[in-house]
């Protein structure tokens, strides 16, 4: 009984190993905020995530080429400063460009300027080709529930 | 590139002014001799220095929003509403980000698209791009003073635009605007760039032209604990000083711990009255900033947050407070917001006018704890730099001796981990290279120990996490949820 219950819980983690999922962060374009990407970092590490951080100050080109090089998952582009609309354009193009076609893409923060609806928000940047969007003050458990179920891990 | 603290010849600034005059072409139209008769035809009432000098003689705080859009007559009538709606003392002008990094090709995109979506794409003012022309306009159409305020690592071309366009007052320096605002500029560089901008206002100085200067003290508005943002105030200070500015502004953000708050503001006026006293003719204010981390989304709450930030700068009897809006959970705020967050300041800071926060044993040991780790920061970069502030300052940062939490710069140690203790304070969890002695390490550590006792875990990372959202959740602590729970049943 015992042994069997020992290799049961050796497959499991076996299996979790060969299946841990690759996330590259970052936060987009001349913004600078560094605190709620280090946050993310250490939460997505946590919850099991192989976490590829480029920082602050990240171009579109260096989320794609840490995204090609690490064969990521998922890119998770964060902006606080409200230029995420500019920053952002053209990105899902650039991905498909470099053969990300089927790397998610999720955004979330400050991400235009001033105080405007979230919904219509929302809609510009799904239409932009991203497939979550996250409004600001969201909890990095969020994300992680999405990115588990996106990403068909069991909880 | 061998820096020093010593005055730069005039040499050596028109040099190197002919280059910094070409990095975008409205640098062009930058004539010193003819800005400095612009300048002096500027009334006493549209300088900063004149109301700070006013605000500091009769002990009021003046109150400041934050703020600036791409467009010139949007920006125009965002400021004149903060000035006749909010009453704001001083007026700001906020840079767009684009134009902090120097990258007036994409601020000039965005000003063509905020002109075509009729709204602005640009989350500050781009002056650069707008020229000393564009700059006038905006002085010109408004009554109050005017402060550039942004967060530029290299704010030469900046400086000499937004000075030669009437501002009386610009912000930054050259580790405040380096270490938490980018990634991969050294120190030696900024310091260098910021000599340059402290030799320009010193230059209009020596013509008779008041300027204020202002360092940015919150740094990176999280958890920064108050002997790390003295240090770096002090040390631009004596750094600008050192190349003719006059008057500075010293810079602290609020913790949220009211004791603390006031032991903070009051040991930074000891402190610089104690490290400038050789700069006979300088004229020394004090800033507060509002809570500079996450807020609340929910309004009412977030009024709460404000009017805490506005009545530790009336008991602290700071010259100047900058004022949070209720829309700071979500980013740039409207300019009705923005002129709420002015008027409950005011209400604050008028009801308080008459009080400070008597003169207590904690309040003594907080100033006491502060001052003595500041001193012991300074006086180990001396010794790194063999008595020269800004070979020091590189030093120090190589080594962590000066060090800033959460700061995105790789030129900064990043060892160093502070989280609230059981009042709320703000310790070190970590103090990193920090040349403290056992007392101060001591001090911290039993600080934090009787938090972690107190909630039944160990003082580590989640705990600097938890205070970091605890605010924005309505609190000060970040407390376990578990804790939290117990304390409810007990009522």
């Amino acid at each position: 009984m015992q042994k069997t219950k020992t290799k049961e819980v050796q497959k499991t983690e076996n299996k979790q190993e060969t299946e841990q999922k690759t996330l590259v962060i970052g936060v987009i374009g001349s913004d600078v905020h560094a605190v709620g990407n280090r946050i993310l970092e250490e939460a997505f590490t946590q919850a099991g995530f192989n976490v590829v951080n480029i920082g602050v100050l990240a171009a579109q080109e260096e989320f794609i080429n840490a995204a090609v090089e690490t064969d990521a998952d998922v890119i998770l582009v964060s902006s606080l400063y409200g230029h995420g609309e500019m920053d952002c354009k053209g990105f899902k193009a650039k991905c498909v460009e470099a053969g990300l076609d089927d790397v998610l893409l999720y955004v979330g923060g400050n991400l235009v300027v001033g105080k405007q609806d979230w919904e219509p928000v929302k809609k510009k940047f799904l239409e932009m080709g991203f497939d979550r969007v996250y409004p600001p003050g969201t909890m990095p458990e969020v994300s992680i529930a999405d990115l588990k179920k996106d990403l068909g891990l069991d909880d | 590139m061998k820096i020093e603290n010593k005055k730069w010849s005039l040499e050596k600034f028109n040099q190197i002014r002919e280059e910094v005059l070409k990095q975008w072409p409205t640098g062009q139209d930058v004539d010193l001799e003819e800005a400095i008769e612009y300048q002096k035809n500027i009334e006493p009432k549209k300088r900063v220095t004149a109301k700070l000098k006013e605000a500091k003689e009769s002990g009021i705080t003046l109150i400041q929003p934050r703020a600036g859009v791409a467009l010139i007559d949007k920006h125009i009538e965002l400021l004149r509403f903060l000035q006749d709606e909010g009453k704001a003392d001083i007026l700001p002008t906020t840079i767009d980000s684009y134009t902090r990094q120097n990258n007036y090709e994409d601020a000039e995109a965005g000003i063509k698209e905020s002109r075509e979506e009729k709204r602005s794409m640009l989350n500050g003012f781009p002056a650069v791009n707008h020229g000393v022309q564009g700059c006038r306009e905006v002085v010109e159409a408004l009554a109050s003073p005017l402060q550039v305020r942004h967060g530029t690592p290299d704010a030469r071309l900046l400086a000499e635009i937004t000075l030669a366009g009437g501002f009386t007052d610009f912000e930054g320096g050259g580790i405040s605007y380096n270490i938490p605002y980018a990634k991969e500029v050294s120190i030696e560089r900024t310091i260098y760039d910021w000599q340059y901008v402290d030799r320009l206002v010193g230059l209009y100085e020596e013509n008779g032209i008041s300027i204020n200067r202002e360092p940015f003290g919150p740094l990176t508005g999280t958890l920064v604990p108050p002997s790390v943002s003295h240090t770096v105030a002090l040390v631009e200070g004596l750094l600008a000083a050192e190349q003719g500015v006059k008057n500075l502004t010293l810079g602290y953000g609020q913790c949220g711990n009211l004791v603390q708050d006031v032991a903070a503001l009051e040991s930074l006026r000891e402190l610089a009255a104690e490290y400038f006293a050789d700069f006979k003719d300088i004229m020394l204010t004090t800033v507060f900033h509002q809570w500079m981390g996450g807020f609340p989304q929910d309004e009412a709450q977030a009024f709460a947050v404000i009017s805490w930030g506005a009545s530790t700068a009336a008991l602290g009897n700071a010259t100047k407070v900058i004022t949070k809006t209720t829309h700071e959970a979500l980013g740039i705020p409207t300019k009705e917001a923005n002129a709420e967050g002015l008027k409950a300041s005011k209400q604050v800071i008028n009801m308080l006018r008459d009080q400070s926060l008597a003169s207590n044993d904690k309040l003594e040991k907080e100033k006491e704890m502060i001052k003595k780790e500041t001193k012991q920061i300074m006086d180990h970069v001396l010794e790194l730099g063999k008595g020269d502030l800004a070979q020091g300052v590189v030093k120090a940062f190589k080594a962590g001796v000066i060090d800033i939490p959460f700061a995105p710069s790789r030129f900064n140690a990043g060892k160093i981990l502070p989280a609230r203790d059981n009042e709320g304070a703000v310790r070190y969890l970590d103090h990193g290279n920090l040349p403290f002695t056992e007392e101060i390490v001591k001090f911290h550590q039993k600080k934090l120990e009787d938090r972690g006792k107190d909630e039944g875990r160990e003082a580590s990372f989640q705990m600097v996490i938890d205070d970091i959202y605890a605010v924005g959740q309505g609190e000060l602590v970040g407390r376990p949820k578990k804790n939290k729970k117990e304390e409810n049943s007990c009522k």
